[in-house]
């Protein structure tokens, strides 16, 4: 039996030494090294404000907001906690604030899928359709049962992380999950019984 | 009445959708204009800088704490080759001083690597160098920081995050390569 070195475990470390460094760098003012965490992480968090959002351009809002709240807090940032983590939690807000002051548009809009059609490589999905339908079926959910399902289903966030985010209690975020799996599952035709 | 779904399903359908979702368009010239109009990071006040060094004082010692239990020879038999001591710097900025074993047991867990790493194939010895180069420049840009912004906590933290960082992967390449003289045998089955 053969010792493995987890190969991710040591690219999370790299990536992370990485953010680290630039971290030091933009909270001593350099917008150069704050734009190269931008480039680092603007994927993953437009993925994440474009599914809780369901809407491309409240998205786009929602990061440029993100990014820019970040810099504004960069010395509060807590080092044991990875950048990517602190990001995403002040992307959550971004999309909360975002949703207190305008009413969410319900439903997915074409432009939601082509974004995402677009990002995706060939490879990564195995059916395309597949793909699409699920995302399409996402941004249909309410907006509470589709932001914790963004969130633990999608993003792999822990019920006790999601409710954090989300300012709700485990028990609300445990029941907006099983709500939102049980909608994705009848618009994805996914019941047991089902084909 | 409605029927219950099929959990795996909907776990395999949301895996297939892919984390990173790119901007369709570069936002960053918007977030740049708005940096240039909004104030710079802000410092934090003194009080929170005096909470936070002793936070890293208490981190410091659990990490030396934990590093030692997990060492498999106490830190005194364990020479350190100059080689060894070139490749891993352990110097904090000005305004913190490391403690002593702590730079002790990063020694020794920096003297087993070099031992450990002869044993492994080329490949994987290319992978590990340079995830650790990356965690010392990261290491030594942050000191370089700290030595003009001396106290920075943030700066702190970061280089103290990144020292963990590095010392977690050393150990756990020692643990998994040294093991047993059978196991070092067995190094060229060991992958990064």
């Amino acid at each position: 039996m053969s010792a493995a070195l987890d190969p991710g475990e040591f690219e999370r470390a790299r990536q992370s030494a990485e953010d680290r460094r630039l971290v030091a760098a933009a909270a001593g003012g350099s917008s150069e090294a704050f734009e190269r965490l931008y480039r680092r992480h603007a994927g993953r968090i437009f993925g994440l404000c474009l599914r809780m959002t369901g809407h491309r351009e409240t998205a786009e809002d929602c990061v440029q907001e993100a990014f820019v709240q970040a810099w504004r807090n960069l010395p509060r940032f807590e080092a044991r906690s990875g950048f990517g983590t602190w990001l995403h939690r002040i992307a959550v807000n971004a999309v909360l604030a975002q949703a207190r002051r305008r009413q969410e548009r319900v439903g997915a809009e074409a432009s939601v899928e082509e974004e995402i059609a677009e990002s995706v490589a060939d490879g990564e999905v195995g059916d395309f359709g597949a793909g699409l339908d699920v995302e399409a079926a996402i941004a249909s959910l309410p907006p509470g049962a589709r932001h914790v399902l963004v969130l633990a289903g999608v993003y792999g966030y822990s019920h006790e992380e999601t409710a954090s985010m989300l300012g709700v209690a485990v028990g609300t975020c445990k029941a907006q999950l099983h709500r939102a799996r049980q909608l994705l599952g009848q618009r994805l035709g996914v019941e047991e019984g089902g084909s | 009445m409605t029927r219950p779904v099929d959990d795996r399903r909907i776990d395999a359908a949301l895996g297939t959708l892919a984390r990173e979702v790119e901007p369709p368009r570069d936002l960053w010239p918007g977030i740049a204009a708005r940096l240039e109009a909004s104030p710079g990071p802000s410092r934090r006040s003194w009080a929170w800088q005096a909470v936070a060094a002793l936070v890293l004082v208490a981190v410091s010692s659990l990490v030396t704490a934990t590093l030692v239990r997990r060492s498999p020879t106490p830190v005194a038999q364990q020479p350190v080759p100059a080689s060894a001591s070139a490749a891993m710097p352990v110097a904090f900025g000005p305004s913190f001083a490391l403690n002593g074993e702590y730079a002790a047991a990063r020694a020794q867990l920096a003297a087993e690597l070099e031992r450990r790493v002869a044993t492994m194939p080329p490949s994987a010895r290319q992978k590990l160098e340079a995830n650790l180069a990356e965690m010392r420049r990261a290491a030594d840009e942050i000191n370089a920081a700290l030595a003009r912004q001396p106290g920075d906590p943030l700066l702190q933290e970061l280089l103290l995050s990144t020292y963990q960082q590095e010392l977690g992967v050393l150990a756990s390449v020692n643990q998994l390569t040294g093991t047993s003289a059978a196991e070092e045998a067995r190094q060229e089955n060991v992958k990064l």
